[in-house]
């Protein structure tokens, strides 16, 4: 057959061409079904957004809109290249992320503003014959009116109300708290700026202007580690994710990155393909154990024990057996191993005292200013005691040698380490180190020796004037205090590993269960690794090892070992602390704007943990003696107290701040003074020294002393972050509660020194609490008031993370749904209200504030001695022996034009951070250009506008180092001016470069380098904290100027904490007591930890369904296959976790991945999703909190001594919460306590 | 305009004084068109009475607490059609386009899948096009008629009266899966865990599906290549 007729002769088949070797092929037939997927995938624009959960992991996201209305999300992936070699940061975001979508069209959504209904029915009626403060007034003064809906806070009953009404009320009580108690009773919580520094900005700036106090977040979370100031000056700073991918030895410690790091695990998961060997120390083979090449599993809260064991081995064969070069050599210049420290006398045994400095000494080494903020070292050169530059006192009073250059009144030094040759020493004495580790309580292993061990140190004895002083230099303390024999002899010391003396490997497999030989290889390898690489070891750790009550002896132990093998500071190593990622970068473009400085200074701020301890109450139930935890080497002292006692003192002298400040309302204070013609300071100082002033922290429970109006935004205080949850709903909220334990009052035990004890505790101190959120989170079901907000793709924001070096944009996609509004307008709204409503009882006022000692202020070397002026001890000097006083003036009627235009300081002061300033003329005037002025008349007539989220965003971006070249290069020459040495080339190539909004939405930017951060923006290597210390050599912010490993304050040294020691967790006492009746009944007792999940972060994401149906839909808790069958469960289980405290209820899931005698509740699983009443309480099941109480260490309260001074997020009580335990147990029968509406309470 | 459909869709919309004033003419206004029956006509004036003489807050805070705090009683329509899925958006979109199509814009800071938004539209839509739009969503009413029912809310017969004009009758296999599966309402335990109950997961193919192929394969990768050395301990557990 020819197949003539089967071609077609005319036409061409529908097959044009082909591809791939004919197995595709290109057609050109009806392609209609395809619009089905362009239907379902259309879309009228793409904008930029991310996720400003407490999660800033600052993902950059492509959001999808169409017809006005958001569809879906997906991954962005134009991050600027890193460099060649590196892997690229995208794609960022997680499962979380992707199902954000959702919550913009949730059921969940809060929709209208609403307000508890019996207190609008209420005021409504009042108002209809008297003035919005004066309607306030009469609902305040009838206890019968208050109590109607205090009592009903957590039981429904919310009516829906116009914005205007809402503000109205708002301004009402705000204006009334005033005029009444003083505005520092106006409180507002809002954590971590950095996810949405614009809407933090926005509260902030409104209660600055107000004179409100705005709560620290960092420390009350407990993921500010206090030993990095301690050991730094540095509240935390870290390396990015990218570097992890130089690192040579990775050491995962508590920290669970492919779970809680999604977008970031690719780089631990790549460098792992280059060779870099990895251990996981994890109790519970986490996610990350699956990731090591040998996992680690101590049990949980004996951390400390094992570094110490690793520290043990690290000094012993590459310090002491063996120098490495390059480790001395780090040692030597970069940390305080060469500062001699005074060895005094205590009832005839020697202890470790304070570091020497000049002033101890005759002629005080010819340094006339600050000689007492001095140390000093031995000069190995000139055989002679030196003062090395860096140390504090160069920092403040004069300039040029402020840095770690190796030299002392500009002669080059090499500073000597140790006295332990025979020709260097004087002699060898009897030291005595405090041992901690028989205190263990019977869930932890006891390792029993005596509480005190005398070690052999070499010593010189140095002759000023008469007095002979014994010295040792930190390094041979040090070495004495790991336990390691240095050829001296004596007790508690060996070259042995296989002895059990404290901080052997052997000591510490008694105690943490892991074996002695991986904890020799896992210390030789890190520290072998770090030697070859010169410091390319890491150790990412998180809040596994920070929220224990002993979290500075977990934290301090890893900071030795990354210290003596010479890594902080260094390209691939250091310390990776990623808890509650808190990195504002543009922050000192930010502070204006936030806490308006711009217009009036100083801010009101106030650490989160100690206003919550007293204001909730805990401290009544405190049962930490303060016995326990005093070390056996203490010097003397009043040391006899209770915790709150301690914070009043820390207060008292100017340590810590207080809010409320001063029992009588400031505005008042500052009347009587203008009466009586005195500067505030010294009418302050006079009348709080005659006992007329109080302060309000002596008598937290004085209604006077009140917290009275509480705004929560971007927050979950309740659901989330209320350690302790049950004592807020029973004192600062005054509604239904679990709380089973008794005070102090009932139960006895230590009654409080210097807090008033008031034998009635209040019930709901707060007259009104204000939540703003997107979502009805558990805060929302509490709250008088609930503002509806924007969510995060109907905002424009911007987000900053530690885990990469870009700033990025939230941008508003679509309006706000429903009647929503942002942040920034919401306050925007509540500033016009006040300013209105506040004439009627508010004048232009004189307001007083107190400023406690600030870290990065010449206030710092304020007090080398602690002396109370209480006690007699010194005089009541405001800045120096006391908080500062500071007047001012504040026009209620002007708060919101204020809030609405940048203020006149920034030209008349101009900006800064961390101790240096800055000239910001320039900015200004760009800033006016860029925003516009304000044309009408009034105080901020002819200003730059700040109308729009976008202008304040301008501002931030316009003023901070990080965004606008020609300031970064301003503040390298300031800071210039200190240490004598020349910065500016970190910032000179960037000098022309401005950051606009409009430029991180078209692409996330990379940052400049600024002294606000103590690493580098480069092209050549990553950020990595400590960067410019080692390479720049400007000091640490500490009183050595160096890395700190000693700590000698006063107090640091009664409470045993000079150097690092094992502290076992501490006995909380809330398992004992009436409320436990399991008595023969099936039930286990089990330490309680709170990890972070898969399925959410925070509270945020935990209600979401997605999240809850790859999870098991409602609260879980995780416990072992033993403790299941010890307690008759398994897997699924309704269980009831409760102690003295309050108790919860969930799901039980039993795993082997769990480690005996745990109990895992991850982190803020909500009330409101599917809780069943609590057989205990009665009442529903509480959250993760309901079964913790805060408990706060006297050694984070020190202040107005170097790196050991306040700063807002930066030092300060911390709110731990790991050493609790809980009985656990079966429940009996499950009431979801849902009928009728009107008695449920919480979850409707 | 159909006035049931506006009357209906002004009751269920949040209470407010003027709805409480407005009762002759909400009563008068379901009598119109003769789309209801003399029964739910009264069933709805009980409830127009009601609203009309309740404490203005309690009605408020009765409106709140089922409509905008419980997820199974959302009058967003599509919380129950696609719940927390990506097709919430797009679906959001077609019934925009909708409302756009027929001359109108939506005006309110409510979502266009709001019911009573979708009640006012079909007042003005010839009753054809709204009888097939509701018959569309008869499931969904019928859930939310026994769900407000259960609750013994007064609210109950405004969805007995949009399942009448509908003239359909809802499907009772898909309101029997729909309040099996999505009463958030944790009434009992059992319900609950069915909501939550998570799915066994295979990570093979079934041996018992009946296919011998599948079956034979997966029993040869059960015997093990080597025998267990002799000295094995004895398999006491």
């Amino acid at each position: 057959m020819s197949h003539l007729l089967d071609r077609l002769n005319f036409f061409q088949s529908k097959r044009l061409d082909t591809f791939s070797n004919g197995h595709g092929e290109t057609t050109v037939e009806n392609r209609d079904w395809e619009d089905v997927y362009r239907n379902r995938w259309r879309h009228d624009k793409i904008v930029r957004s991310t996720h400003g959960v407490n999660c800033t992991g600052s993902c950059s996201w492509k959001i999808y809109v169409k017809s006005g209305i958001v569809t879906w999300e997906t991954q962005q992936t134009d991050y600027p290249r890193t460099r060649p070699d590196m892997p690229n940061h995208e794609p960022r975001g997680c499962q979380r992320g992707a199902s954000y979508s959702w919550y913009l069209y949730s059921a969940n959504r809060v929709k209208t503003p609403l307000i508890r209904g019996k207190m609008l029915r209420a005021y409504r009626k009042l108002r209809q014959t008297m003035s919005a403060t004066a309607a306030w007034k009469a609902l305040q003064d009838d206890p019968i009116l208050r109590a109607s809906y205090v009592k009903t806070r957590g039981k429904g009953g919310f009516v829906r109300a116009t914005w205007e009404e809402a503000n109205e009320i708002i301004g009402a009580a705000n204006a009334y708290t005033a005029k009444t108690y003083g505005p520092d009773r106006v409180f507002g919580f809002s954590p971590i700026p950095a996810m949405s520094m614009v809407s933090y900005a926005a509260g902030a700036r409104y209660l600055s202007l107000l004179g409100g106090t705005c709560l620290s977040f960092y420390d009350w979370y407990c993921d500010l580690p206090p030993a990095s100031p301690m050991t730094w000056g540095e509240q935390t700073d870290v390396p990015e994710s990218a570097d992890w991918y130089n690192a040579g030895y990775l050491l995962i410690w508590g920290s669970n990155v492919p779970q809680t790091r999604t977008p970031d695990a690719h780089f631990y998961t790549e460098v792992r393909y280059k060779g870099t060997k990895s251990a996981v120390i994890s109790p519970d083979y986490s996610e990350a154990a699956k990731f090591g090449d040998i996992w680690l599993n101590p049990k949980a809260g004996t951390d400390s024990a094992l570094s110490m064991a690793m520290g043990h081995v690290i000094l012993r064969e590459f310090h002491l057996d063996r120098q490495a070069p390059y480790f001395e050599e780090y040692t030597r210049k970069y940390s305080d191993f060469p500062m001699l420290v005074k060895i005094e006398e205590k009832d005839g045994q020697l202890i470790p005292g304070r570091l020497l400095r000049a002033d101890d000494l005759q002629g005080k080494l010819g340094q006339k200013n600050n000689p007492e903020w001095k140390t000093v070292a031995w000069d190995e050169k000139s055989k002679s005691l030196v003062v090395p530059n860096g140390t504090i006192g160069f920092r403040w009073g004069e300039d040029g040698e402020w840095n770690l250059e190796e030299r002392a009144k500009g002669k080059d030094t090499e500073l000597m380490m140790s006295f332990v040759q025979e020709e260097d020493r004087d002699d060898v004495v009897g030291v005595d180190f405090p041992y901690f580790g028989g205190q263990a309580t019977k869930h932890f292993v006891k390792c029993e020796h005596p509480d005190v061990m005398t070690k052999n140190v070499p010593v010189k004895r140095i002759k000023s004037g008469k007095k002979e002083i014994l010295v040792a230099t930190v390094f041979d303390l040090f070495c004495a205090n790991y336990g390691l024999d240095r050829g001296l002899g004596g007790d508690w010391v060996t070259d042995d590993y296989s002895k059990d003396i404290p901080y052997t490997p052997a000591w510490a497999e008694k105690i943490t269960g892991v074996s002695a030989d991986k904890i020799e290889t896992v210390a030789r390898e890190f520290a072998l690794n770090a030697e070859k690489t010169e410091g390319r070891s890491m150790v990412i750790l998180g809040a596994g090892l920070n929220h224990w009550y002993h979290m500075d002896m977990n934290y301090r132990g890893i900071i030795n070992m990354l210290v003596m093998c010479g890594c902080i500071g260094k390209s691939g190593g250091g310390w990776s602390h990623y808890v509650g990622q808190e990195k504002l970068r543009p922050q000192t473009g930010w502070i204006p704007l936030a806490f308006a400085t711009d217009w009036c200074r100083p801010p009101r701020h106030m650490n989160g943990t100690s206003a919550f301890y007293a204001h909730t109450d805990q401290w009544r139930y405190e049962q930490l003696d303060v016995n326990e935890i005093l070390s056996p080497t203490a010097p003397e002292g009043d040391w006899d107290a209770s915790l709150i006692d301690y914070n009043i003192r820390a207060e008292r002298m100017g340590w810590l701040p207080s809010a409320p400040q001063l029992k009588t309302n400031p505005l008042e204070v500052g009347k009587a003074a203008k009466k009586a013609g005195k500067p505030v300071a010294d009418y302050v100082a006079e009348q709080l020294k005659a006992g007329k002033l109080e302060m309000s922290c002596e008598d937290p429970d004085a209604p006077e002393n009140w917290p009275r109006n509480l705004f929560v935004w971007r927050s979950n205080l309740l659901g989330a972050s209320g350690k302790g949850h049950e004592y807020f709903i029973k004192h600062l909220l005054g509604t239904d509660h679990g709380v089973m334990g008794k005070d102090l009052g009932e139960e006895g035990g230590r009654m409080p020194k210097e807090a008033k004890w008031h034998e009635e505790a209040p019930k709901g101190k707060l007259d009104l609490l204000v939540t703003i959120d997107f979502r009805m989170s558990t805060t929302a079901v509490y709250s008088d008031i609930v503002l509806p907000t924007a969510s995060w793709y109907e905002k424009d924001d911007m987000n900053t993370s530690d885990m990469h070096p870009f700033i990025h944009p939230l941008q508003a996609a679509v309006d706000p749904a429903y009647e929503s509004r942002t942040d920034w307008e919401i306050f925007k709204g509540i500033a016009k209200s006040v300013s209105e409503i506040a004439p009627e009882i508010l004048d232009v006022e004189t307001d007083v504030v107190q400023l406690p000692l600030q870290h990065d202020s010449p206030m710092e070397v304020a007090q080398d001695r602690v002396r109370d002026w209480k006690k007699g001890e010194c005089d009541l000097i405001p800045g120096k022996t006391a908080p500062k006083y500071i007047e001012v003036e504040r026009d209620f009627s002007q708060i919101y034009a204020k809030y609405t235009s940048v203020g006149p300081l920034l030209d008349k002061l101009g900006n800064g951070g961390k101790g240096i300033g800055w000239d910001t003329k320039v900015e200004v005037q760009h800033l006016r250009d860029l925003n516009g002025v304000v044309l009408e008349d009034g105080v901020s007539k002819g200003m730059p506008k700040l109308d729009t989220a976008i202008d304040a965003a301008e501002m931030i971006l316009m003023l901070a180092p990080e965004t606008n070249g020609e300031v970064a290069v301003k503040a390298w020459n300031a800071l210039s001016e200190a240490t004598g040495r020349e910065h500016a080339h970190l910032a000179e190539t960037k000098e022309d470069e401005k950051i606009r909004f409009r430029d991180i939405a078209a692409q996330p930017r990379k940052i400049i380098s600024s002294p606000t951060w103590s690493g580098i923006e480069s092209e050549h290597v990553s950020y990595n904290a400590g960067y410019t210390n080692v390479h720049e050599l400007i000091p640490w912010r500490t009183l050595t100027g160096r890395q700190q490993l000693y700590q000698d304050h006063e107090w640091m040294l009664a409470f045993g904490e000079g150097f690092c020691a094992y502290r076992p967790p501490v006995d909380m006492k809330t398992i004992e007591g009436d409320f436990n009746t399991e008595e023969g009944q099936p039930h286990v007792v089990l330490n309680f930890i709170t990890p972070h999940q898969k399925w959410g972060i925070h509270s945020t994401y935990s209600d979401n369904l997605h999240m809850l149906t790859l999870n098991r839909g409602g609260p879980v808790v995780w416990i072992s296959e033993v403790d299941a069958k010890t307690a008759g469960l398994v897997d699924n289980d309704w269980v009831e976790a409760y102690n003295a405290n309050g108790a919860l209820t969930a799901r039980v899931v039993v795993s082997q991945r769990m480690k005996q005698g745990t109990i895992y509740m991850y982190h803020a699983q909500e009330k409101i999703v599917n809780t069943p009443g609590s057989e205990k309480t009665g009442i529903r099941g509480g959250i993760h909190n309901s079964v913790t109480r805060v408990t706060v260490k006297p050694t984070h309260m020190i202040g107005g001594y170097a790196q050991q001074s306040y700063g807002f997020n930066y030092y300060g009580t911390v709110g731990s919460n790991r050493d609790e335990f809980v009985i656990v147990r079966k429940m009996k029968k499950i009431d979801w306590l849902d009928t009728p509406v009107t008695s449920t309470e919480a979850a409707e | 305009m159909h006035m049931p459909l506006k009357a209906i869709s002004a009751l269920l919309s949040y209470p407010t004084e003027e709805l409480q004033a407005a009762k002759a003419e909400l009563i008068e206004a379901l009598g119109q068109g003769d789309l209801l029956t003399a029964d739910l006509i009264n069933d709805l004036s009980v409830l127009i009475n009601e609203i009309a003489t309740s404490d203005i807050y309690d009605l408020q805070e009765t409106y709140v607490g089922l409509f905008d705090r419980s997820r199974s009683l959302s009058l967003n329509l599509f919380e129950h059609v696609h719940g927390d899925s990506r097709d919430r958006g797009p679906a959001m979109v077609d019934l925009v386009e909708n409302y756009r199509a027929a001359g109108f814009e939506p005006a309110s800071t409510e979502l266009p899948d709001h019911i009573p938004v979708l009640l006012e539209f079909l007042a003005m839509r010839p009753i054809d096009e709204a009888r097939e739009v509701l018959a569309d969503a008869a499931h969904i009413l019928e859930v939310l008629r026994t769900r407000l029912t259960r609750r013994e809310s007064i609210y109950a017969p405004a969805f007995a009266a949009l399942l009448h004009i509908s003239g359909e009758v809802a499907d009772q296999a898909i309101v029997a899966e729909l309040l099996a599966v999505k009463e958030d309402d944790p009434n009992d335990l059992e319900a609950l865990d069915e909501v939550w109950e998570e799915s066994e997961v295979t990570f093979a193919p079934d041996p018992n599906a009946g296919c011998p192929q599948v079956r034979d394969m997966l029993a040869q990768m059960d015997t093990p290549r080597n025998a267990p050395p002799e000295t094995a301990p004895a398999a006491a557990e």
